[in-house]
């Protein structure tokens, strides 16, 4: 049996529309339109003991949405799932304390006290035995490096240093499975980096099975073997990035600076000429053409210099977004 | 003791030991601030002398409101700050606070963890000093008030006592269900403000009601009990009727208050995304 499970899984909302300006609020105190919106529609996947699965998307593709209905914080308006053979939005209590879920954007821990007065709460919180309590948060402090923070106010650590706080706090009743809404969103990128070691060292050595969503794709690049490419409320990929990647791109990207004007007819026979600007010429070669298309160019014409590019991947999934929306 | 006796107890138990440990996040939290708690004080002391002084004029001039003189004011308003105290040891705070949970978010994160919703924000934030200066100016008053009345039976102060934990629990009640509206309109301040100025009203003797607004006062909004009942068993007025009256609202109270608080988070799993 799969850690998670997800059939057909759905959920829409209403929301008002307002019209703008204070008429229209004015308005809309009396009479308001109510539409309705699928945030997921019909989602199916399936997760694994011990995988670290990314959760890729555009915003409001129903990323955090799924998060939440997973962690038993919102009702689905139809399908099923189940994490651990529960069903979340029970809040069986005994399921409660097999999972976390952290949120970038939110924060869980005290603001005006020392992190590890959260700490201790969340024990009393999740009933953990005061000798394995002990245990894991050495863990974690030595992990996270966090020995002399714990004794400082939370509201005056740094945003990352605040992260890997939750990211402890999350994890002292050691969860079978752990939600990760943009856990690092908004840090720099040496914290980032941190973070994601510690997340890419953890899912080793613990097994806790990770579904992880971020807005950047050196996170999921850096630690997800499989991803789930969510956009418009439906899953439009499932499998390893690679492929993701091998299965939108068939060409690579070739920058040719000329010394002299060329016209783009000659040009256009090798590939699609994607950017013109002077000299200057940019254009999509399929992988294989490739040698031999460049040694035609610079044969053929007065190439001042020329390069050869890999498609970056955030432009595969922009354009794999796009045509989600479309569809 | 059956299974779910035991069960009972180690919950309950559980909830105990979670309370405390709220209780001593928010006394260290509290000492942060030290300087916030001096003012407050004063303000307190100050505004329930006003309160006593203002009876003290009008009693000049009339024989007793609503049936109560001067000394069985004093028990009144005393009473009024010690509910307001013992509140704002418990649940008060919370509620003050639920608005700006639900807005950032937060409240997601109260949603996921092993312990009751209602029973986590309710306590989770705790204040011994927001409300001190009336506590302790309660208690002045009470004694003051209780000790210049010709003497009653001492098992009136037990009694005293569980009715206030009673009126505590009309509070409490009276709070969830006001406070429920937070997950349709999302700010709670003016919810909070329409609690606060009710139980202003909670010094005035019950008495002074009559037919309609007394029922108004006892079933929708319950403050008339909140103080009138306690403060009768010190005041030599215990009226059994009014006893059983306090005890049965309370439980209706409290029933209806958790039921409302359920679908009011239903709605708010359902509705937002």
């Amino acid at each position: 049996m799969s850690i998670i499970e997800v059939r057909n899984l759905t959920k829409s909302f209403d929301y008002f529309k307002k019209e703008p300006g204070l008429l229209g609020s004015v308005k809309s105190l009396f009479w308001r339109e109510t539409l309705y919106k699928d945030a997921i529609r019909n989602i199916n996947f399936n997760i694994e003991e011990g995988e670290l699965v990314g959760f890729l998307g555009p915003n409001g593709a129903g990323k955090t949405t799924t998060l939440k209905i997973l962690a038993g914080i919102l009702l689905p308006s139809g399908g099923s799932a189940r994490v651990l053979g529960y069903e979340p939005w029970k809040r069986d209590r005994t399921y409660q304390k097999q999972f976390s879920i952290v949120m970038g954007q939110k924060n869980q821990l005290w603001w005006d006290l020392p992190a590890i007065e959260s700490f201790s709460l969340n024990r009393e919180i999740y009933e953990i035995p005061a000798e394995a309590y002990k245990k894991k948060l050495a863990e974690l402090v030595e992990i996270m490096d966090l020995k002399d923070l714990l004794q400082i106010q939370v509201r005056k650590l740094s945003l990352g240093e605040r992260m890997k706080c939750e990211l402890v706090a999350a994890l002292l009743h050691e969860p079978r499975v752990l939600f990760l809404d943009e856990p690092t969103i908004g840090l720099d990128v040496v914290s980032q980096e941190k973070i994601r070691q510690f997340i890419e060292t953890y899912n080793q050595v613990s097994r806790t099975t990770i579904l992880l969503t971020s807005h950047y794709m050196r996170d999921v690049e850096r630690l997800c073997k499989r991803v789930l490419v969510i956009a418009g409320g439906g899953i439009i990929y499932d499998g390893s990035l690679e492929d993701l990647v091998n299965r939108y791109v068939d060409h690579k990207i070739v920058t040719v600076q000329f010394r002299r004007p060329v016209p783009e007819g000659p040009i256009a026979r090798f590939g699609e000429v994607v950017e013109r600007d002077g000299l200057h010429m940019v254009i999509k070669i399929p992988k294989k053409e490739v040698p031999q298309r460049v040694q035609e160019i610079l044969a053929g014409f007065p190439v001042e210099d020329l390069s050869v590019e890999e498609v970056k991947i955030e432009e595969v999934i922009q354009k794999i977004f796009e045509s989600g929306r479309k569809s | 003791m059956r299974r779910s006796e035991v069960d009972g107890v180690k919950t309950l138990k559980r909830y105990l030991s979670l309370y405390r440990s709220f209780l001593s996040h928010n006394l260290k939290n509290e000492m942060i601030y030290r300087t916030n708690f001096l003012i407050l004080i004063v303000m307190d002391f100050f505004f329930m002398g006003v309160n006593v002084v203002f009876f003290a004029l009008i009693l000049d001039k009339v024989e007793s409101i609503g049936g109560w003189n001067f000394n069985q004011m004093l028990i009144l308003i005393g009473t009024v700050g010690i509910v307001r105290e013992m509140a704002y040891l418990t649940f008060r705070q919370g509620f003050l606070n639920i608005g700006d949970y639900i807005r950032t978010g937060e409240f997601d994160l109260l949603l996921v963890k092993p312990v009751s919703p209602q029973f986590h924000l309710g306590f989770r934030h705790i204040s011994l000093t927001e409300s001190l200066g009336e506590g302790i100016m309660g208690v002045l008053l009470v004694v003051t008030g209780y000790l210049r009345l010709p003497p009653e039976a001492a098992l009136n102060i037990p009694v005293y006592i569980v009715f206030l934990l009673i009126s505590l629990v009309i509070y409490y009640s009276f709070c969830l269900i006001v406070n429920s509206a937070v997950f349709w309109i999302i700010k709670s301040q003016e919810l909070n403000t329409v609690v606060y100025y009710f139980m202003e009203t909670a010094r005035y003797p019950r008495d002074i009601f009559k037919g309609f607004g007394k029922a108004l006062f006892t079933f929708v909004i319950p403050v008339s009990l909140i103080a009138t009942t306690p403060a009768s068993i010190l005041a030599g007025k215990t009226d059994p009727r009014l006893l059983l009256l306090t005890a049965g609202v309370a439980a209706g109270l409290l029933l209806i208050g958790t039921m409302v608080w359920r679908v009011s988070i239903r709605h708010y799993s359902s509705a937002s995304s």
